[in-house]
């Protein structure tokens, strides 16, 4: 009785989940969708007997999976969003009349099959002590192999993410003494105003002021700035409002 | 608590594997702890030494114990003679793709950089260089020998990534036309994901159906398992898709061309050639060894795929105006050939007549394939490899030998007698009269005589036009392209004028057929 | 019981597919890929207990394993190709063609 109120419960939120990972326009309400869905599969994971399983999944893949997608979200811009336009006309029309079919087709398969009862893994993990040692058992000697060859596979990824994204310094980082020498050297503004000294505010929306008083443009919150245009609320401040609109130009350009 | 029992493991029967993925994981610490300038110079021996070992450790044990006759690894990994057959085939075409690899100029000088950027400028300007390529095609070639000799699902599918995983980075690296690298990476990475989830999905449906994963386990499942056939159907159709991917069957080929186009053409060379192989060695294994008695349920729709893969691969070929992408249609076409053997089943001694035609053919094909992408790194123009066909006119003029070489490959692949693709050609469609399919063989050899007309179209391009003035120059040949150069033709013509000793071989690796 | 855990599994399987069809933000796409995967991975576990024998839970796990690895790969070469287009839509990466 358990089981089947535990597996009701996170069926209608795990296929919610997933239908919103791809229905939702935002990329992070994606991946968050996506971890609910693999918590939901941890639980029912455990509930079928597999609680090694269940610690795998959470660990790996809303541990450190689910963390590298919003780390890689994070880098490309938090904001970015799938248009809605079609490039390919009804595409989408007949990608979900092929996936409804293709859902029938699964659902057919795998219901008509007639299945005995469960055959259950008391027998195959009572002899072997219990889930993890059973699992040992079999990793460590049928499926040795497998489990070797695996390695080759993340030493593949290391090796990946390096060549891909590792840039070598190439030449030496420049000391705080060159730098200053540079600055000098353009005649550009000699002193920069250290943190916080202008600020009137510390609230992430309010830009920080230069030494002369204007806005720093650098200091405009893109994402804020952009809603503040779209629902045209700007600032009494005559500078700041017109920093903002710069700030929105320049990104859109 | 019990304690376990340890593994045994027939290391003397692994050794090429295990010396394959040996060689990769000391070039990663090469990569780790030697000096730069030093690198390349170490990894060259050591990959070329690691490959030509391994292939004669595959000589020395045929010779030495014969054909093992027993799955090794605890029930793994089946070395028997169609596997020996194709890992030696997969080193042979590897060695010669990695003396094209070995050719400076193909490889990004620094991945991370963005192209046209001053970083990048810098990098080039530095000789910077992704000596990392070494390792990861070894990987790579490991994942396709494993991948081939599989015996258990389980085993397919880790070699299946082991294999691709590298190959996914690899195509991003080229050294011109970055953008286009990068792009047919994400796209052969999105779509091999893709299908790896195809595969796996059918794989969890047979196991649902037999209860395991062991190729032999599965055959003998059919005859005892009932009332859940559907599930049966099922796995077999989506582990067909992810199998059928890596093949570039129609209706899955889409990537091909793309892939081929943009990847580095070293690695272009290494994938048709010895992907090819390994992916042909797995849908062997799956059809014949696991599904072997259901073959009057998967015959029919492997017959309509095999005739859609050649008439597209054939027909599209046509309309190509890309020398590379040219390549990737006709390697199309000839994954739907080689289909034509893989349906030709029946009797023991048939179904060995046609392993034996299909593993011929697999080495005259790849070993054609590479020499015709090591002719096209020589044809350069201002912006790197002159990849339009358009710019191939009149090259007979300007360098006849060159093009009288790749005129040869292109008659090979369109099997013109005296050439290796003849005897291959003609192998596999003898063996698929035999079985029974001379539709398809009439079909097969319909489009071999469209293909022939794309062929002999470029031929007459490069010999009977005349020379654009601003035309592609001929790049000298590294002493490593050339050899490859040669190599392939003369594998071509050896196989075209005198192929028994390699049909014995082939006839005498598929006599025992597969073990289970 | 085994049955609704599979037809649970076929569903987040086709909503996966239908998602990689539609979605065009690589990085999208790449997360029903991985839907894809967990689906499969719940139908191995649901045949384990069916079976009553432990290979099933097995296969999940190196799933697992080779999702792990292939989500770096993966990331890797999208955010290369982000950094060089400022843009994950592969709408816009469209300049292999015939």
């Amino acid at each position: 009785m358990g089981e089947t109120i535990t597996f009701w419960v996170l069926a209608v939120v795990s296929v919610s989940a997933a239908l919103g990972l791809v229905l939702s326009r935002r990329a992070v309400y994606c991946a968050l969708m996506l971890g609910v869905v693999m918590l939901s599969l941890a639980v029912l994971y455990a509930v079928q007997d597999a609680p090694f399983l269940a610690a795998v999944q959470i660990v790996v893949y809303t541990g450190a999976v689910m963390m590298l997608f919003l780390f890689v979200l994070m880098l490309v811009g938090v904001d970015s969003s799938d248009s809605l336009v079609e490039t390919i006309k009804g595409q989408r029309f007949w990608a979900i009349v092929a996936g409804a079919g293709f859902a029938v087709l699964l659902g057919l398969a795998v219901g008509n099959a007639v299945l005995s009862p469960p055959a259950g893994l008391l027998g195959a993990t009572q002899t072997a002590g219990g889930n993890v040692p059973a699992l040992a058992q079999l990793i460590f000697t049928r499926h040795v192999f497998a489990f070797e060859v695996a390695s080759a596979l993340l030493i593949t990824a290391a090796l990946a993410a390096m060549v891909l994204t590792h840039r070598e310094r190439l030449t030496e980082k420049p000391t705080q003494r060159a730098l200053a020498r540079a600055r000098f050297l353009t005649g550009g503004s000699v002193v920069l105003p250290g943190p916080g000294v202008y600020a009137r505010h510390n609230a992430n929306d309010m830009p920080a002021l230069l030494p002369d008083g204007s806005v720093s443009e650098l200091s405009v919150n893109r994402v804020i700035a952009r809603h503040d245009v779209e629902d045209e609320r700007f600032p009494d401040d005559p500078k700041l409002a017109e920093a903002i609109k710069q700030a929105v130009e320049e990104e859109s350009k | 608590m019990n304690g376990i029992q340890p593994p045994t493991i027939e290391y003397g029967q692994l050794m090429p594997l295990l010396l394959v993925f040996g060689a990769a994981i000391v070039g990663v610490l090469i990569e780790a702890f030697a000096p730069r300038y030093l690198r390349k110079a170490i990894h060259v021996p050591l990959t070329m030494l690691t490959l030509l070992g391994a292939f004669g450790l595959v000589i020395v044990q045929v010779l030495r114990d014969g054909v093992p006759t027993a799955a090794v690894a605890m029930g793994a990994i089946a070395v028997d003679g169609p596997s020996l057959f194709i890992w030696g085939v997969i080193l042979v075409l590897s060695v010669v793709s990695v003396l094209l690899i070995n050719d400076d100029d193909n490889f990004v000088a620094s991945a991370a950089a963005v192209p046209g950027s001053p970083d990048e400028e810098e990098a080039i300007a530095r000789g910077g260089a992704h000596t990392e390529v070494y390792p990861l095609a070894l990987f790579a070639i490991g994942g396709m020998m494993l991948f081939a000799a599989s015996n258990d699902l389980l085993i397919m599918f880790v070699g299946l990534e082991v294999m691709s995983l590298p190959l996914y980075l690899l195509c991003g690296l080229a050294r011109r036309r970055r953008l286009l690298s990068q792009e047919s990476s994400v796209k052969y990475f999105l779509l091999g994901a893709f299908s790896s989830a195809f595969f796996l999905y059918g794989m969890a449906m047979i196991y649902g159906y037999a209860g395991t994963v062991d190729l032999g386990g599965i055959n003998d499942a059919l005859g005892r398992v009932g009332g859940q056939d559907t599930l049966l159907y099922l796995g077999t159709a989506l582990l067909g898709v992810g199998l059928f991917f890596k093949i570039g069957a129609a209706p899955f080929q889409a990537w091909k061309p793309d892939v081929y186009q943009g990847a580095p053409t070293p690695i272009t060379a290494l994938m048709a050639s010895g992907t090819l192989v390994a992916a042909f060695g797995a849908v062997l294994r799956v059809f014949w060894v696991a599904l072997g008695n259901l073959d009057w349920d998967w015959r029919p729709v492997m017959w309509g795929i095999a005739i859609l893969t050649m008439i597209v691969g054939a027909i599209l070929a046509i309309t190509q105006t890309d020398i590379k992408r040219m390549l990737a249609y006709s390697s199309i076409a000839h994954a739907g050939f080689l289909l034509t053997g893989v349906i030709a089943t029946g009797e023991a001694t048939q179904n060995a007549n046609s392993l034996s035609a299909l593993l011929f053919y697999l080495l005259a094909y790849g070993i054609t394939t590479v020499g015709a992408f090591a002719v096209v790194t020589m044809v350069r123009d201002a912006g790197g490899e002159a990849g339009h066909l358009s710019r191939w006119a009149g090259l007979g003029k300007r360098s006849p030998a060159l093009a009288g070489i790749f005129a040869f490959f292109l008659l090979a692949f369109a099997g013109i007698p005296l050439t290796s693709g003849f005897f291959g050609k003609y192998a596999v469609f003898a063996a698929a009269v035999a079985g029974g399919a001379l539709p398809l063989v009439v079909v097969g050899v319909v489009s071999s005589a469209i293909a022939a007309f794309f062929y002999v179209r470029v031929i007459v391009l490069m010999f009977f036009s005349e020379p654009a003035a601003d035309g592609p120059t001929i790049a000298v040949p590294s002493a490593g392209t050339a050899a490859v150069v040669a190599l392939a033709a003369a594998a071509t013509v050896v196989l075209g004028v005198y192929p028994q000793p390699v049909f014995d071989l082939a006839d005498a690796a598929a006599s025992s057929l597969f073990v289970r | 019981m085994t049955t609704h855990y599979l037809v649970l599994s076929a569903l987040l399987f086709a909503i996966g597919a239908v998602g990689v069809l539609v979605r065009r933000n690589a990085i999208v796409v790449f997360m029903c890929v991985e839907l894809m995967l967990n689906a499969c991975n719940l139908a191995f576990v649901t045949f384990a207990r069916q079976h009553g024998n432990l290979d099933g839970q097995i296969i999940a796990f190196f799933v697992m394993v080779v999702a792990a690895a292939e989500v770096v790969v993966g990331l890797a070469i999208i955010v290369t190709i982000f950094r060089t287009r400022r843009s994950a839509s592969v709408d816009d990466a469209n300049l292999l063609k015939y």
